[in-house]
C-alpha cells in the first residue's frame, strides 16, 4: 500500500499525541461502561447495611457508602449512565444541529427566525436552562438527555450554519445550482463534508459537557433518581459523610475528571488536525 | 462599741454578706443578653400552629404562642393561660375555664375570652387533635371577659390533654387574626402571648424572635413545657440549614449555638468535640410506613400484613442510626417507653417477624401480581429516605415491586392528603400524650384509617374515665392494630442534638427543645 | 464617543428579538409540565375557588397566544408572578437573594481573572518553555475537574482537616466584611479556579497570536528589550480578546455559582431555584431563569461596548 492511498487526515490524527492519549483513555472508559456488569464485583444497587462506610480494602476495593453499597461497582455502573447521556446527547445535538444549521444556512428567510431562537436559547446559562427543564419534566435519564440536548443544540446548529453560509457562495456550489442540482443534494455533497471536521470537534466537547452536566444535575438532586447509580448521585451522598468517608465522593469525582480529561484531550487533538480554521502552524 | 454603731455595723455586714452571696457562682448564673443561634433543618411549611402536625412548626410556634394548658415534666396537663384547672360540672359535660387577667398579646392587645373562643373554634376545625375533641363538643362560648365554657355532647377524658398537647396546638390568637384567616388557610400573621415574639421571617435566611417584654410568667417553678418562663437572651435566631452535615460542622465551629435533627453519623465526632455537648434526644420518633387505605393497592389488608411480616427491622434501625446501638431501640409498643402510663409490654405481636413463608402466603392470599407500589419518601429527613431504601430492598427480596418516589418534605406533606397520589409514605410518630391522640388510628389523618373495631375501642377510650379500664382498652387497641396494620411500625429512633458549652439552662429532658429559661454564659 | 453610543444602541436594538425569544422560552416552561400545572402547584387541598384564581393568575384559562401576550404585558410592568411557597412576589424573592449570588459571582470572576490572565499571558510569552507546559497542564486539569467536586475537596482540606476556614455559610459584606471574606474565600476560589483555566488558555493563544504580528517583529528588530516588547505592545493588544472571553465565561460563571451555592449553603439565587424546583414553585423557577438570562445578555452587551471602546474597528461593523 502506497503512502498516498492512506487518507492524509487519518495519518495526521494518529500522529497527534492528544488524540491518541485522549482517544484511547476514552475508549477504555467506553469498554468499562459496556462491560460494567461483568467487571463490577457487586450489584451496585444492593444495600449491605452491615457494611456501611468501610474504607477501601480487600472486600471493597474502593470502599462502601453509607448503605454498604460497593463504591467500585457504583463507579463502574455510573459510567454507563454518564456515557449513555453523553453519547445520546451528542448524537441528538449533532443530528439536530445539522438539520437546523443546514436549513438556516440555506434558506435565508427561515434563517432569521432560527438564528433568533438559537440566540435566545444560548442566552441562558447552560446549567440553569437544564435545571429548569428538569424541573418541569421531572427526574429520569431520558428527561436529562432531552434537556441537555435542547441546551447544547444551538452550538452545533450555529456551527453548521456558518459553514453552510461560507460554502454557499463558493464557485462550485453556484455551478452546481446552475446545473439544476437540488438544495438537498448540494447540502450533502458540498456543505456537509466541509462541516464534518468542526462538527466532530464540537461533538466531542458536547459529549464532555453533557457528562459533566449530568453529574451536576444528579448532585443537585434534579437528575436521575437518587437510587440510580450515577456519578453525580454518589458524589452527593458522599458529601454528607465527607469526614468519615471521603472515598465515597473521591472516586466518582476522579472518574468524572478522567472522562473529562480524555474527551478534552481528544477534542483538542481533533481540533488541531481536522479544523482547518483553527489549525496552528 | 457605742450602742448606736451596732445596728449600723450589723446592717453593713449583712449588706456585704448579701453582696458576696450575689457574687457566688450559683446565684450569679443567669446572664441577660446575647443572640442564640439555632440551626433548623429547613423552612417550616407555616408558623400557624393550628394548621399542621409538622414538628418544625410545633417547635417554632411553641415559642411565640401559648394555650390554655400545657404539659408538665410528667406529661400531665397544667394551666398556662388558664388560671387553674377547670371547674367541671357533675355530669362531666360542662367545663368552665377561668382565664388569667392582664395577659398581653405581642401587639399590645389584652387577651379576653373572645380571643380564646375564636381560637379554640378555629383549632377545633383544623387541627387533628382539635377535630378529635370537637367531635364531642357541643359548644364553646364566652361567659364573661375572663371565663370560657365548653359544653360537651358526651362525657370524655380527653379535654385537658387535647388542650395541652404542644403539637398542632390549641394556640390562642387574637380574635382579629382568627377572623382574618379561615381554618383551612395558613395564617400569615403571627401574634401570640408567648415569651418570644416574632420579629422577622426571611425564608431561607432566618426566623428572628426577640424577648417579649410584656410577657407574664407564671409563678410556679418551671416544669416540662410549663411553669415559669423567663427569657434571658435578647434574640432567638432560627437559621435554616438544610444540609445535615453542614449543621454539624457549623455546631463545631460555633457558628450555631444549638442544632437539632443532626446527622447520626456525627455522633462520635460530636461526643469528642471540645465545646460541644452531644445530647441524645429520647424519645424522638418511631419510624412508620403509612398505608393509603382509601384507594389503591394497600386497601388490601393482607398486603399490609405481608409488608409487616417481611421486615427485618433490626438491621434497618441500626443502619439508620448510623451503626450506633445507643441511638435506636427495638420496641413494639405504640406509646414510647418514656410515656410510662401508656407503654405496653405485649408479647406475641406480629412485629419484626421477617418470616418469608408467611409473606409468601399472605401475598398469594392477597392476590398480589407484582404491581408497583408507590412508596413516597423524602431526603430532607435523612432517616426517612434511609429506612425507605432499606425497606425497598427487603420487600423486593420478599416478592414486592416497589416504586420509590423521592420528593421534598413540603411536597410529601401536600401529596399525602391526596389519595390518588401514593400507596405508602414514610414519616415518624412523636409522642402522643393520650391514646385517643394517635392520629394514624383515625380517619382524619393521611392514610385514612377507618376500622370498625379500632373506632369502637377509641370511642370507648374517649368516654372512659378510669385509668385501669383505659389501659386495658389500650392494650386491645394495640393488638387490633397489629392485626389490621393501618401503618407499619418500625423501631424507635433517637435524635441527636448538639449544644455549645456556653448555652446554659437548657432542659435536656424535654422531647422538643425550648429556649426560655436558657441563657448564654459568655 | 458618538460611534460607541450608536454601536451601543444598535446592539440594544438587536437584543430585542432575542429577549422576546428568551421570554417566550421562559413562558413555555410551565406548559411543559406533564399534567395539570395548577394541580401540581397548589396541591390537593386546593378548593375550586383557589384553583380558579390560580388558573387565572397563571393565565392558563386562555388560549396560548393570548397567554403569551399577557405574559409579556405583565413582564413589562415588572410583575413576575407570585411565589406559592414563599407567599410573596417573585421579584421580591429574587431581590432578597440577589446579593449573595452577585458577591459570589464577582468574587469568582476576580479570582479567575487574577489567576488566569497572568498565567495565560506568561505561558504565551514564553511559549514552549517548561513553564508554559506546566501552566497548560494545570489549565487542562482546571477545565476537566468538576467545580462542585473541587469544592468538596477544598472543604475537606481547608475546613475539615486544617480548620482554617468555615465549612459553609454566608455573611453580608455590608454587615461583617471580615466574616464575609472568610465565608466567601473557598467558594470564590473553587468557582474561580475552573474559570481561570479557561481564561488562561485563551489568554495564552491571544498572546501567541499577538506576538506573531508584524509590529512586534518591528519592535524586536528595533532592538527593544524582550521585556518591553511583551509589556508595552503585546500585553495590551492581547488583553482585548481576553476581555471578550471574560464575557463569555460569565455565562458559565453564573451556572457555576448556582452549584457552588448549594455546596456552601449560600442563600442566593442558586439555592432559591433548587428549593423552588423541589417545592414545585414554578413562578420562582421562571423568575430565576429569566433574570439570569437577562443578566447574561447584559454582561455580554457591556463586554461588547468595552470592546468597541478599545478597538475602533468594531464600531463600524
Amino acid at each position: 500500500m502506497s503512502e498516498a492511498s492512506a487518507p492524509g487526515w487519518a495519518r495526521r490524527l494518529l500522529r497527534n499525541r492528544a488524540v491518541v492519549i485522549g482517544g484511547s483513555v476514552f475508549l477504555l472508559l467506553v469498554l468499562i461502561a459496556l462491560f460494567a456488569d461483568v467487571l463490577a464485583p457487586y450489584n451496585p444497587t444492593r444495600l449491605y447495611p452491615g457494611e456501611r462506610l468501610r474504607p477501601p480494602g480487600a472486600r471493597n476495593l474502593l470502599g462502601t457508602d453509607e448503605f454498604g453499597r460497593d463504591i467500585a461497582s457504583l463507579v463502574l455502573h455510573g459510567a454507563r449512565v454518564s456515557l449513555l447521556v453523553g453519547a445520546v446527547t451528542m448524537v441528538l445535538t449533532s443530528a439536530g444541529g445539522v438539520v437546523i444549521g443546514l436549513i438556516a444556512g440555506y434558506y435565508r428567510r427561515l434563517d432569521l427566525v432560527i438564528m433568533r431562537v438559537m440566540d435566545g436559547l444560548m442566552a441562558f446559562p447552560a446549567i440553569l436552562l437544564a435545571i429548569a427543564l428538569m424541573a418541569v419534566r421531572g427526574p429520569g435519564v431520558w428527561n436529562v438527555i432531552v434537556s441537555l440536548s435542547v441546551v447544547y443544540l444551538p452550538r452545533t446548529a450555529m456551527l453548521i450554519r456558518s459553514t453552510a453560509l461560507s460554502v454557499r457562495e463558493l464557485d462550485y456550489v453556484l455551478a452546481a445550482q446552475a446545473l439544476g442540482r437540488g438544495g438537498l443534494a448540494i447540502a450533502f455533497r458540498h456543505i456537509l463534508p466541509n462541516c464534518i471536521g468542526p462538527l466532530l470537534v464540537q461533538a466531542t466537547f458536547i459529549f464532555a459537557y453533557a457528562v459533566l452536566a449530568e453529574a451536576i444535575l444528579g448532585f443537585l438532586g434534579v437528575g436521575v433518581p437518587p437510587y440510580v447509580p450515577s456519578w453525580g448521585n454518589v458524589i452527593a451522598s458522599g458529601k454528607n459523610v465527607i469526614r468519615e468517608a471521603f472515598w465515597v465522593s473521591a472516586f466518582p469525582g476522579l472518574a468524572l475528571t478522567l472522562t473529562g480529561l480524555s474527551l478534552n484531550l481528544l477534542g483538542d487533538g481533533l481540533r488541531d488536525t481536522l479544523d482547518p480554521r483553527l489549525r496552528r502552524e | 462599741m457605742r450602742p448606736r454603731t451596732i445596728p449600723w455595723t450589723a446592717f453593713t455586714l449583712t449588706l456585704v454578706i448579701l453582696c458576696l452571696a450575689g457574687l457566688a457562682p450559683e446565684a450569679a448564673a443567669q446572664k441577660k443578653g446575647g443572640v442564640l443561634k439555632v440551626g433548623n433543618l429547613g423552612e417550616p411549611p407555616t408558623l400557624d400552629a393550628h394548621w399542621t402536625t409538622a414538628t418544625i412548626t410545633e417547635v417554632l410556634a411553641q415559642h411565640i404562642y401559648e394555650g390554655l394548658y400545657t404539659l408538665d415534666a410528667k406529661s400531665q396537663p397544667i394551666p398556662m393561660l388558664a388560671e387553674g384547672m377547670p371547674a367541671v360540672s357533675k355530669d362531666g359535660l360542662a367545663y368552665t375555664f377561668k382565664l388569667r387577667p392582664g395577659i398581653k398579646f405581642h401587639n399590645g392587645k389584652e387577651m379576653t375570652s373572645a380571643d380564646v373562643v375564636a381560637s379554640l373554634n378555629r383549632w377545633g376545625a383544623q387541627s387533628t387533635y382539635g377535630k378529635t375533641l370537637y367531635a364531642r363538643v357541643a359548644e364553646v362560648r364566652a361567659v364573661d371577659k375572663l371565663t370560657v365554657e365548653m359544653t360537651l355532647k358526651e362525657k370524655t377524658a380527653i379535654v385537658l390533654i387535647s388542650l395541652a398537647v404542644p403539637n398542632n396546638a390549641a394556640a390562642i390568637y387574637p380574635k382579629e387574626i382568627v377572623d382574618k384567616f379561615k381554618p383551612a388557610e395558613k395564617a400569615t400573621e403571627w401574634i401570640g402571648t408567648g415569651p418570644f415574639k416574632l420579629v422577622e421571617w426571611k425564608p431561607d435566611r432566618h426566623i428572628k424572635m426577640v424577648r417579649f417584654d410584656d410577657y407574664q410568667p407564671r409563678k410556679e417553678a418551671a416544669t416540662g413545657y410549663g411553669g415559669r418562663k423567663v427569657v434571658y437572651v435578647n434574640e432567638l435566631l432560627w437559621i435554616p440549614v438544610p444540609d445535615a452535615a453542614t449543621r454539624v460542622a457549623q455546631m463545631e465551629t460555633g457558628e450555631l449555638d444549638f442544632a437539632d435533627d443532626l446527622d447520626l453519623n456525627a455522633y462520635e465526632r460530636l461526643k469528642s468535640s471540645p465545646g460541644v455537648q452531644a445530647i441524645v434526644a429520647k424519645p424522638y420518633y418511631w419510624l412508620v410506613a403509612v398505608f393509603n387505605k382509601k384507594e389503591g393497592l394497600m386497601t388490601n389488608q393482607k398486603l399490609r400484613q405481608a409488608w409487616q411480616a417481611a421486615l427485618d427491622m433490626e438491621p434497618i434501625m441500626k443502619n439508620v442510626a448510623g451503626g450506633h446501638t445507643d441511638l435506636y431501640r427495638m420496641d413494639s409498643s405504640l406509646a414510647f417507653v418514656e410515656n410510662a402510663p401508656w407503654h405496653t409490654k405485649l408479647s406475641g405481636l406480629p412485629w419484626n417477624e421477617h418470616n418469608k413463608d408467611k409473606v409468601r402466603r399472605l401475598l398469594k392470599e392477597a392476590g398480589y401480581k407484582g404491581e408497583p407500589i408507590r412508596f413516597m419518601t423524602t431526603q430532607e429527613y435523612k432517616w426517612m429516605y434511609d429506612f425507605a431504601l432499606l425497606s425497598k430492598q427487603q420487600l423486593e427480596d420478599a416478592g414486592f415491586t416497589i416504586d420509590l418516589q423521592v420528593v421534598d418534605w413540603a411536597t410529601l406533606v401536600k401529596r399525602r392528603n391526596n389519595s390518588k397520589e401514593y400507596d405508602v409514605f414514610t414519616t415518624g410518630m412523636g409522642n402522643f400524650y393520650d391514646p385517643t391522640h394517635h392520629i394514624y388510628l383515625g380517619p382524619n389523618w393521611p392514610g385514612w384509617t377507618d376500622d370498625e373495631e379500632l373506632n369502637r375501642l377509641l370511642t370507648e377510650l374517649a368516654r372512659e374515665g378510669d385509668y385501669k379500664k383505659r389501659f386495658a382498652l389500650w392494650e386491645q387497641v394495640t393488638r387490633t392494630f397489629y392485626d389490621r396494620v393501618p401503618v407499619a411500625r418500625y423501631g424507635d429512633l433517637f435524635g441527636l442534638r448538639a449544644m455549645r458549652g456556653h448555652v446554659k439552662g437548657f432542659d435536656t429532658s424535654l422531647m422538643r427543645p425550648r429556649f426560655h429559661n436558657v441563657w448564654l454564659d459568655k | 464617543m458618538i460611534a460607541v453610543t450608536t454601536y451601543l444602541l444598535r446592539r440594544l436594538f438587536a437584543l430585542v428579538p432575542v429577549m422576546l425569544v428568551v421570554v417566550t422560552i421562559v413562558f413555555l416552561l410551565i406548559h411543559l409540565i406533564p399534567g395539570d400545572p395548577v394541580a401540581v402547584i397548589l396541591g390537593p387541598e386546593a378548593n375550586a375557588q383557589q384553583i380558579e384564581d390560580a388558573r387565572r393568575e397563571l393565565g392558563l384559562d386562555r388560549p396560548l397566544h393570548a397567554q403569551l401576550v399577557r405574559f409579556y404585558a405583565r413582564l413589562l410592568r415588572g410583575d413576575l408572578g407570585r411565589s406559592y411557597f414563599l407567599d410573596r412576589p417573585v421579584t421580591q424573592a429574587l431581590w432578597e437573594r440577589a446579593e449573595p449570588t452577585l458577591v459570589l459571582m464577582f468574587s469568582g470572576l476576580f479570582v479567575a481573572v487574577l489567576i488566569g490572565v497572568p498565567s495565560g499571558i506568561a505561558a504565551g510569552a514564553y511559549q514552549g518553555s517548561a513553564w508554559d507546559r506546566l501552566l497548560m497542564m494545570l489549565a487542562l486539569l482546571g477545565v476537566c475537574v468538576p467545580g462542585f467536586w473541587l469544592s468538596l475537596n477544598f472543604i475537606y482540606l481547608f475546613s475539615v482537616r486544617l480548620g482554617w476556614l468555615p465549612v459553609a455559610g454566608y455573611a453580608s459584606i455590608f454587615q461583617d466584611p471580615v466574616a464575609a471574606a472568610r465565608y466567601m474565600l473557598l467558594p470564590a476560589v473553587s468557582l474561580g479556579f475552573s474559570q481561570s483555566a479557561l481564561i488562561a488558555r485563551i489568554a495564552r493563544s491571544c498572546m501567541i497570536e499577538v506576538l506573531r504580528q508584524d509590529y512586534i517583529r518591528t519592535a524586536r528588530a528595533k532592538g527593544l528589550a524582550e521585556r518591553s516588547v511583551i509589556y508595552l505592545h503585546a500585553f495590551r493588544n492581547a488583553l482585548v480578546p481576553v476581555v471578550t472571553v471574560i464575557g463569555i465565561t460569565m455565562a458559565i460563571l453564573i451556572g457555576g455559582a448556582v452549584v457552588t451555592e448549594i455546596v456552601f449553603n449560600i442563600p442566593g439565587l442558586g439555592r432559591l431555584i433548587i428549593s423552588a424546583i423541589l417545592r414545585r414553585d414554578y413562578p420562582v423557577v421562571q423568575g430565576v431563569v429569566l433574570i439570569t438570562a437577562a443578566a447574561y445578555m447584559l454582561i455580554n452587551l457591556l463586554v461588547d461596548v468595552v470592546y468597541a471602546f478599545i478597538d475602533p474597528r468594531i464600531r463600524y461593523v
